[in-house]
């Protein structure tokens, strides 16, 4: 992958024929034309396919502005009842590289909380208002909300707060216990550290 | 008239700006087009002037000469215009669907903008700016690529060009078409604002002016000039037509386009002088957002290099075997 000078919106970067699209570009007639200001980055195909190099464009404040089917998110539970636990999203990626300017609302449904024995699955044994969580965007979702999963290993919350309001650490994958040796322990859909 | 019951308003129409007496033996003077027909004034554009917003711009139209005297009287207006721009971000909860960005365009001029003095409430005027503007916009943002989002472009014009030649209490003949320059301005703003805000867009859009002088001086249309960019005050009463596009350099495409007066047989001249003015324009806007971005770069390499330096001391993270 290389990168090369500024590009700005409605610039040329050549015939449809020898590259193909990437992100911040788009095409008009039979050219690739920018779509947002920044470095041009070439990305050549992987070697069997003879597929033309790749042209994109990334922010240079970070890649997305607004999370896409398959981001992995940050954000903090606001509200839960017996099928789904709302939260807003507060930063884009797996360590929040993107920090947005607004919260985005989005829903952790009950059947995506797990992978296995999903039947068995509590959103009050999962998460707690105040819990910060860490999910993947499976869905745009409905006019309000993005749908998100925290069905992996990897996901799920990452910081909690106990009853009482005392800081907690994972001990499980679906617990988290109270630091300071009361030995409280709270059920948590509990994402594996890393 | 409605009147605004929110706030502590000044008396109705009684607050004239000072106007400062010129020495009795002095004259005033209006400015006269030194340039050539063809010729742009120069202006100002940078982006990222305000932190807080998702992306900003600042343009200006300085004055382009000093002032001839030690007047107190400004003897030429100029053009002073911010924008921000928030988002994209969630649409209001009461809000439908939407696939794609909806875009909203507000322009106000600052009370303090023009030497008849602006209210705090958008009037007609700004509304219809707002208007022209947003269509403007729409021609060059892609909205499918934020799905269920809003995107809104403030515009303030700290400092809006007059219609005329005002200077020392001078009647303004008008017709200089002073709120075309101030809608040429502010689709060049609003242009380099949104590509600040990484909001995807197919061109940058740039506003030109352009008008018909002097038809009609010696009752026909044979001596019409057609020049690009006027300044109000150097045209005072001279302008019979005037036309603002918006316009993509690289599509070779108008979005907006606005005439007002009679242009007589010149109306093709007059759309491509003004299409010629928005083409200089953009030259000064593809260097402004360029060092915008250029900026932009560095400081993300600058923090890099920070944060870089700072892990080295703190050694690779372990793997942590959990239990349960």
């Amino acid at each position: 992958m290389s990168s090369s000078a500024i590009a700005l919106p409605g610039q040329d970067l050549g015939p449809v024929s020898s590259n193909t699209v990437g992100a911040g570009t788009h095409v008009y007639g039979d050219h690739l034309f920018a779509s947002i200001a920044g470095p041009v980055h070439t990305t050549a195909p992987k070697p069997p396919s003879k597929a033309p190099p790749t042209l994109s464009i990334t922010r240079p404040t970070g890649a997305l502005l607004l999370p896409e089917v398959g981001t992995t998110v940050l954000g903090r539970i606001t509200r839960t009842n017996a099928r789904q636990a709302n939260f807003s999203i507060l930063a884009l990626g797996s360590t929040g590289d993107v920090v947005l300017a607004e919260p985005l609302p989005a829903i952790i449904r009950q059947q995506d909380i797990r992978l296995t024995e999903i039947d068995k699955i509590t959103v009050a044994g999962s998460f707690r208002v105040g819990d910060v969580v860490r999910a993947v965007v499976i869905s745009l979702g409905d006019e309000r909300a993005y749908f998100a999963s925290t069905a992996r290993d990897e996901l799920g919350v990452v910081m909690a707060v106990s009853e009482g309001g005392n800081r907690m650490v994972p001990i499980s994958w679906r617990e988290f216990e109270e630091v300071g040796g009361t030995g409280k322990k709270e059920a948590r859909k509990v994402a594996k550290v890393v | 008239m409605q009147t605004d019951r929110r706030r502590l308003n000044a008396p109705p129409g009684g607050t004239t700006p000072p106007v400062f007496a010129a020495p009795p033996d002095t004259k005033l003077h209006r400015p006269t087009r030194t340039r050539k027909p063809d010729e742009h004034r120069k202006l100002f554009l940078r982006t990222g002037i305000v932190p807080s917003a998702s992306g900003s711009a600042y343009y200006e139209i300085p004055p382009q000469e000093p002032q001839p005297t030690a007047l107190l009287v400004p003897q030429r207006s100029s053009l002073k215009i911010t924008c921000t721009v928030h988002g994209p971000r969630p649409l209001p909860r009461n809000a439908a669907f939407s696939p794609n960005l909806l875009l909203s365009a507000h322009v106000k001029f600052a009370p303090f903008a023009t030497q008849n003095r602006r209210g705090y409430v958008r009037d007609a005027s700004e509304r219809d700016l707002g208007a022209h503007l947003e269509t403007a916009l729409r021609g060059v943002v892609i909205g499918e690529r934020f799905p269920k989002s809003g995107c809104e472009v403030v515009l303030t014009i700290l400092e809006g060009e007059e219609d005329g030649w005002g200077a020392g209490g001078a009647e303004i003949k008008g017709g200089g078409g002073g709120i075309m320059t101030v809608l040429a301005g502010c689709i060049t703003a609003a242009s380099a604002a949104l590509v600040d805000a990484g909001i995807d867009c197919v061109d940058l859009i740039s506003g030109g002016v352009a008008a018909v002088k002097d038809a009609g001086k010696h009752g026909g249309q044979e001596d019409a000039v057609v020049v690009l960019d006027p300044a109000p005050s150097e045209h005072d009463g001279e302008i019979t037509a005037a036309c603002v596009v918006g316009y993509l350099q690289s599509r070779d495409e108008v979005t907006e386009m606005w005439m007002k007066g009679d242009a007589g047989a010149q109306v093709q001249t007059l759309i491509d002088e003004a299409v010629k003015a928005a083409s200089l324009v953009r030259a000064v806007l593809a260097e402004a957002v360029k060092d915008g971005v250029q900026a932009k770069i560095d400081e993300a390499e600058d923090d890099a290099a920070m944060t870089g330096s700072a892990k080295e001391g703190k050694g690779k993270s372990k793997e942590v075997v959990m239990t349960g």
